[in-house]
């Protein structure tokens, strides 16, 4: 049960913060030079996503041994949710700007201001490439780890839907959508899931197996708050409650 | 050439923020391999999660305080 929330919830809430990044640039060009270019753009960089992740995700799962993988995979997502959670603590400590769609939005609009439809395809395929190769590596890495791929597929094919559905709906960016907390919660995560995942792919049983993510993302957790709070203490600013 | 060049930096920061932090997360793996390889002791685990977090703290601090230096 553990095992399952774990890693349906992590592909899940990271698939949807890369989703709601990639959906402002999708809607910056569709908004400002129309949707043929970047819906088109949009859907090549979904089929070469596709074709890259399923044509390396098999030779990887087949090729690699077990424990290598998980090391390998391990570290490759540790390193990726420290640098979120690295970020999120400097966002809750107020040094740096909090994640705002909408000024993301704006500056993307202004920048697009003459451009070709060329341009807008552009844009729209790296933009959503790179936010879908997150989600590609979220998903992989969650669940090749966990020998649970689709389980990890299903959480991130749910997330990209939904913020999908509702930006399609709104047709605006999603600025209500509690971004910095999730990639808070998503850097914890990560990191806890690949602390787990290396560690045992070196050889270290974990009392309690997958349950001491648990305990892992507790760890991680104190460690970010101390963090802040100590930063924040340094710059005068009270500690939030 | 010039979007290739940009696609791959944004590549290679989606794991790393400063290379300096990076190299020292790397050390602490290889350490802690080693320390596995070596002892086959469970606290090895531990002895890692806790510079993990320790090299979180003190990166995050040294990042403020830069940033406030300006």
């Amino acid at each position: 049960m553990v095992s399952t929330l774990l890693v349906f919830g992590t592909a899940f809430l990271g698939s949807a913060v890369e989703s709601v990044e990639a959906l402002t640039i999708v809607l910056a060009v569709g908004l400002t030079r129309g949707w043929r270019s970047p819906l088109a753009g949009a859907a090549a960089a979904v089929v070469v996503l596709a074709a890259l992740v399923g044509i390396f995700g098999q030779v990887l799962v087949a090729v690699v041994p077990d424990w290598l993988l998980k090391v390998a995979i391990g570290s490759l997502i540790l390193l990726f949710g420290l640098r979120w959670l690295h970020k999120a603590v400097l966002r809750s400590a107020g040094v740096i700007a909090l994640r705002d769609e909408q000024e993301a939005f704006r500056e993307l609009e202004s920048e697009l201001a003459g451009a070709t439809d060329w341009v807008g395809f552009l844009i729209s395929f790296k933009g959503v490439f790179l936010e879908g190769l997150e989600v590609a590596f979220i998903v992989f890495g969650v669940g090749s780890s966990t020998h649970n791929l689709p389980l990890a597929a299903a959480g991130g094919l749910a997330a990209v839907v939904v913020v999908v559905a509702v930006g399609a709906a709104l047709r605006k960016p999603l600025s209500r959508v509690p971004e910095n907390q999730m990639k808070y919660a998503v850097g914890v995560l990560l990191s806890s899931l690949g602390t787990f995942w290396a560690a045992e792919g070196m050889g270290v049983t974990w009392p309690f197996d997958f349950v001491a993510i648990l305990g892992i993302a507790a760890f991680y957790l104190v460690a970010s708050q101390v963090a802040v709070a100590v930063i924040r203490g340094r710059r005068g600013v009270p500690v939030a409650a | 050439m010039s979007a290739l060049r940009a696609a791959g930096g944004q590549l290679v920061g989606m794991f790393v923020t400063d290379w300096r932090q990076t190299v020292v997360i790397v050390l602490i793996l290889a350490g802690s391999w080693a320390l596995v390889a070596a002892t086959h002791s469970p606290l090895a685990g531990a002895a890692m999660l806790v510079l993990l977090g320790a090299q979180l703290v003190y990166f995050t601090m040294a990042e403020a305080r830069r940033r406030s230096r300006g």
